[in-house]
């Protein structure tokens, strides 16, 4: 810039481009830009510029844009489908049911049967047949055997396995 | 015969906020291209570009009443697409100036811009797009807003007004001497 005109007249450049002056600044302009010459290129080179930048190619959106757009939204909806859901008062009323049907539950099963769970095929359980049943001496003593006569099975099954001739086994059994 | 007219974008804003999503649609598919371009020029990456006009579109999708046909559906929906690109920018300003503070003085020199540029070749009136691309970059922000929406968007110093929520003179000042910066940093490509 050479001057306060030079300053004046460059800050009509924009108007003056798109014809907006009025006719007695425009003169000014025309006056300005035939004598000086550092005005004359600023303005040469400003239009160049505005010419490339009116020329840059267009950019254009993905050709999925929209259809990821919408997916993304649908996505959201859900969201916030599920949100609504979770904060309003029937989600409350269905959870608070839900938990008092439970509690119920528990309290009529402990009122009916405080001892012992029911099980899943509605039978009582092994322990509780047992604690029915009648204990004497005699049914003690039978299962004792019972149990014995098993366990001496179950060796002799396994020696056989280990040595099927018996002989150490015939041994060890005779020692004892 | 009755030749169909298109719907203007106030009227599909308005059917869309009485619950028609078509409407949205037709939409997106009229400003999808303008927006990315627009955002485009701002953060000078192509995928960021398109994802912050999603989330442009998500904007006005979220909050469809928020709209008022006071202003035009483009000045509302530029409004919130260059709030979003500023905003990113500044997050990237932000991130740039950590990491060049934790780099060493060697490091620096080494990812200084380098300035010394080849300009051999390029005739002064026929500027290389990209050259003036990044010398809008490196405008000031109130300069480089205003050349994308003026003159890479070319929208009416009107609409200008309303997106920026400045007064239409000062829109049409800053646009001069944006201009004459934007000149001012590319005279070096005719010495």
């Amino acid at each position: 810039m050479q001057n306060n005109e030079c300053v004046y007249i460059s800050d009509q450049f924009t108007d003056y481009r798109e014809n907006t002056l009025s006719s007695e600044i425009k003169a000014k302009v025309d006056a300005h830009l035939a004598v000086c010459s550092p005005c004359r290129n600023i303005f040469q080179e400003l239009e160049n510029v505005l010419d490339t930048l009116h020329k840059l190619p267009l950019h254009q959106a993905r050709p999925d844009f929209t259809k990821a757009l919408l997916s993304r939204i649908d996505d959201i909806d859900q969201e916030s489908l599920w949100h609504k859901f979770s904060h309003s008062t029937v989600s409350k009323v269905a959870g608070y049911a839900i938990a008092a049907g439970l509690v119920v539950a528990l309290g009529l099963n402990m009122l009916i049967d405080p001892i012992s769970p029911i099980d899943p095929n509605g039978k009582r359980s092994f322990t509780e047949e047992q604690m029915n049943q009648s204990v004497t001496p005699e049914s003690l003593a039978e299962q004792a055997d019972s149990s014995n006569n098993q366990q001496a099975d179950s060796l002799a099954l396994h020696h056989n396995a280990i040595n099927p001739t018996g002989s150490s086994l015939q041994l060890v059994s005779d020692t004892k | 015969m009755s030749k169909k007219t298109q719907k203007t974008d106030e009227q599909l804003i308005a059917a869309f906020q009485g619950g028609d999503e078509t409407a949205f649609v037709e939409l997106v598919d009229r400003y999808k291209d303008r927006l990315v371009n627009f955002v485009y020029r701002f953060l000078n990456d192509m995928t960021d570009a398109e994802d912050l006009v999603q989330e442009t579109f998500l904007k006005v999708y979220k909050n469809k009443h928020a709209y008022r046909e006071i202003a035009k559906f483009s000045t509302w929906i530029y409004t919130i697409a260059g709030n979003l690109a500023r905003s990113e920018l500044r997050k990237r300003k932000r991130r740039k100036t950590y990491t060049m503070s934790s780099l060493s003085y060697d490091d620096n020199e080494f990812t200084a811009v380098d300035t010394d540029k080849d300009t051999e070749g390029i005739v002064f009136n026929s500027y290389a797009g990209e050259e003036i691309m990044k010398a809008i970059h490196n405008l000031p922000e109130p300069f480089k807003t205003i050349t994308i929406l003026r003159d890479i968007q070319e929208l009416s110093y009107e609409d200008i007004s309303t997106i920026l929520d400045i007064p239409m003179g000062t829109v049409k000042s800053r646009v001069n001497r944006a201009r004459l910066k934007l000149q001012e940093t590319l005279s070096y490509l005719r010495e």
